[in-house]
């Protein structure tokens, strides 16, 4: 089946009447997910924005038409552990255990059950949906903002100008936990990301599957919500959010950028980026001309 | 009825068998001082073929807690066990285990709170997070421990019940002291207690799609409180049904809510929690021998807390003194001594009692400390009213 054919024809199986705002990455990539996976399929949604949309469920009805639960924002990956754990034991390891977490509940709040998770090798696909901030409580700043970004924890003030950190690499992190299948991706890239969901629900019938999939927020990052593809679109070209994957085979880049852009370019029309310092654009661009070389260098292309 | 096996335990070891003939599906469980060594010894029965469980070795008691509760979610019964500091880091799931009404039995070696810096005994660790929900129990003996862990899955797991148990003992006193138990059948503990699957199914299960916790207006929450009370209220009845069901089976009562000890004809008497209730005995006989008319009772359940038993247990005594082993923050007085004096409310004033606080942080709890309880009880139990909290610190 191709990836047009599953889109197409695949049942859409999340509620249509959500809240998400227009133009949210993250919900374009969770009803995705969830017509790869199909019905028989359990998944863990903690505290963000998707639980915040309506996915678990309001007013007396659910917003998923499989079985969907709402985890601890710091427990998804431990409570899916057990979950997975008595349905193997239960000779019922075709079911898909799935989680779709921000980067709070990944990166940050819930970073040592992932690790913990992706360490005893869980039989879970996680998916981690990056919106670079904890956009559902209005924006705050994550560890996985990047440099510079204005969120309401770190706003552009008159001594202090946007975040003062680097972003950390989630993805890179997660691969070196030796787990069965590790990926990025991004909705730019659709063929890519429905391969990569459908890889890592296969791997997760042995192991740890972790797919870090860049989320744009047309409301937390102030651009107009038609261009979300657009902006996924250069930061992948950008170098910032390279597309790459591993599995035991080793790490394969899935795309080769051959013109990048700058990273100017990609944040010039991103007001989150509005108080960005040439020295912060510097930084940025060593950053992602960097990242880019290491995953060229882990995947043995010259 | 099969053979008992009569071996030679540790109070954790103890736990350990009895959660391993209650068949669990799924044991999670960090080790943390004194608890480790009843993961280490699950871990032994599991890795030798002994225990047919999935063990998951996890990274901490938040995800000990959290494996257990995705597990419950999944149709299967769990076992895990933790102490003090582990027990404040699992606090989020811990609450929620007993929220969404999900039996399980955990352990708690019970063990002073830091600060300062502690390793030792003490019962601060599960009486701080008795508001949330769970029952709780404490127990005097090794054998204590085997039989209520397996009481535990059947009480958590009535119907009329459905909220999770913590038996506890206390660090190092019982976790670490050997004495002989009685260690039931298999065969016995299997008929005693139905399997899991027998009443309870998975809760997450694509055949039958469902929210689990959608965003809960006010008004239906209150309903879930409400009927979590009630259910507390139902396992007062079932704790002592129980008690009876299991002495049937087994031989062995331990009263159910509370033991009441030579109290017939008492005039004072001392109220106790968990190990120290061998020596209150002890001073309780000793004082006997010298014509003093004392009695003790023994707390065994915490949560639900067992108000009209206390009470009736307390009539017609002059004077009673509570020996905690914490502190209650708000009041300077012991955790349990407030919970008896809420339970007696405004009958409290014919009494002459006093709060007694020792045993923290590791310390004993001796034979003399009881004996001096008892003849200050003595001495007071002709002037009614609430006497000074008397701390058992040594120079």
């Amino acid at each position: 089946m191709s990836y047009i054919d599953v889109i197409k024809e695949r049942e859409d199986l999340v509620s249509p009447g959500i809240s998400a705002c227009a133009g949210c990455g993250g919900e374009l990539v969770l009803r995705k997910v969830l017509q790869v996976a199909g019905s028989n399929t359990i998944v863990a949604v903690p505290p963000g924005c998707m639980a915040g949309a309506g996915v678990i469920g309001w007013n007396f009805d659910s917003g998923m038409k499989v079985p969907v639960c709402i985890p601890l924002l710091d427990n998804t990956a431990s409570f899916l552990s057990g979950l997975s754990h008595v349905y193997q034991r239960k000779g019922r390891g075709d079911v898909n255990i799935v989680a779709f977490a921000g980067d709070g509940a990944s990166a940050d709040c819930g970073f040592q059950s992932l690790s913990g998770a992706a360490e005893r090798n869980e039989k879970i696909l996680y998916i981690c949906y990056d919106n670079e901030g904890y956009m559902n409580t209005g924006y705050q700043r994550s560890s996985t903002s990047s440099l510079g970004s204005m969120t309401s924890t770190t706003p552009i003030g008159s001594k202090t100008a946007g975040k003062q950190q680097h972003q950390k690499y989630m993805p890179l992190i997660m691969a070196m936990h030796h787990i069965e299948y590790c990926a990025t991706a991004s909705p730019s890239n659709m063929s890519d990301l429905i391969a990569k969901v459908t890889k890592g629900l296969e791997a997760s019938k042995n192991g740890f599957a972790y797919l870090h999939v860049f989320s744009p927020c047309p409301t937390g990052w102030g651009y107009d919500p038609n261009l979300s593809i657009e902006v996924a679109r250069q930061a992948v070209r950008s170098n910032l959010f390279p597309l790459w994957e591993m599995d035991s085979a080793g790490m394969r880049l899935s795309y080769t950028n051959r013109s990048p852009v700058s990273v100017a370019q990609f944040a010039k029309n991103i007001r989150k980026f509005r108080g960005l310092t040439d020295d912060n654009l510097a930084s940025l661009q060593a950053l992602a001309d960097a990242r880019y070389q290491t995953i060229c260098n882990l995947a043995g292309v010259s | 009825m099969t053979m008992e096996k009569r071996l030679v335990l540790t109070g954790n070891s103890a736990a350990a068998e009895a959660a391993a003939l209650c068949r669990p599906d799924v044991i999670a469980a960090y080790p943390i001082t004194p608890q480790s060594s009843v993961v280490e010894h699950l871990a032994q029965m599991v890795y030798d073929g002994d225990l047919d469980a999935e063990l998951v070795q996890v990274e901490s008691e938040h995800t000990a807690m959290s494996v257990v509760q995705g597990a419950a979610v999944g149709g299967g019964r769990t076992f895990t066990a933790t102490s003090s500091q582990g027990l404040a880091l699992m606090y989020e799931p811990y609450f929620r285990m007993s929220t969404l009404r999900l039996p399980t039995v955990m352990a708690i070696a019970s063990r002073e709170m830091t600060s300062p810096e502690t390793i030792w005994s003490g019962q601060q660790d599960a009486v701080s997070v008795r508001e949330a929900g769970w029952i709780q129990m404490f127990c005097e003996s090794n054998q204590e421990i085997v039989d209520m862990i397996i009481q535990g899955y059947k009480i958590s797991e009535h119907p009329d019940v459905c909220i999770p148990v913590n038996v506890c003992y206390d660090g190092f006193y019982s976790s670490h002291s050997i004495s002989g138990v009685s260690l039931p059948g298999q065969a016995d503990v299997d008929a005693f207690l139905p399997s899991y699957s027998k009443n309870y199914s998975a809760i997450l299960d694509p055949n039958k799609a469902l929210a689990l916790d959608p965003m809960t207006p006010g008004n239906l929450l209150m309903k879930y409180r409400q009927n979590h009370l009630a259910s507390m209220q139902n396992a007062l009845g079932v704790i002592d049904q129980t008690d009876q069901d299991f002495a049937k089976k087994f031989g062995r009562s331990y009263g159910g809510l509370i033991e009441e000890y030579r109290c017939d004809d008492a005039d004072i008497v001392i109220v106790t929690m968990g190990s120290m209730t061998g020596a209150g005995k002890d001073a309780i006989d000793a004082a006997r021998d010298d014509g003093i008319r004392a009695g003790l009772i023994k707390l065994r359940f915490y949560r639900p807390f067992p108000a009209a038993r206390m009470v009736n247990a307390l009539k017609g005594k002059k004077a009673f003194c509570v020996m905690d082993r914490s502190v209650c923050f708000g009041w300077d007085k012991g955790s349990m001594y407030v919970e008896i004096l809420a339970a007696l409310s405004a009958s409290a004033e014919k009494y002459s009692y006093f709060s007694a606080i020792g045993g923290l942080g590791g310390a004993d709890i001796s034979l003399e400390d009881f004996l001096q309880l008892i003849t200050q009880l003595n001495r007071i139990k002709n002037t009614p009213g609430e006497h000074k909290t008397h701390w058992l610190i040594k120079q």
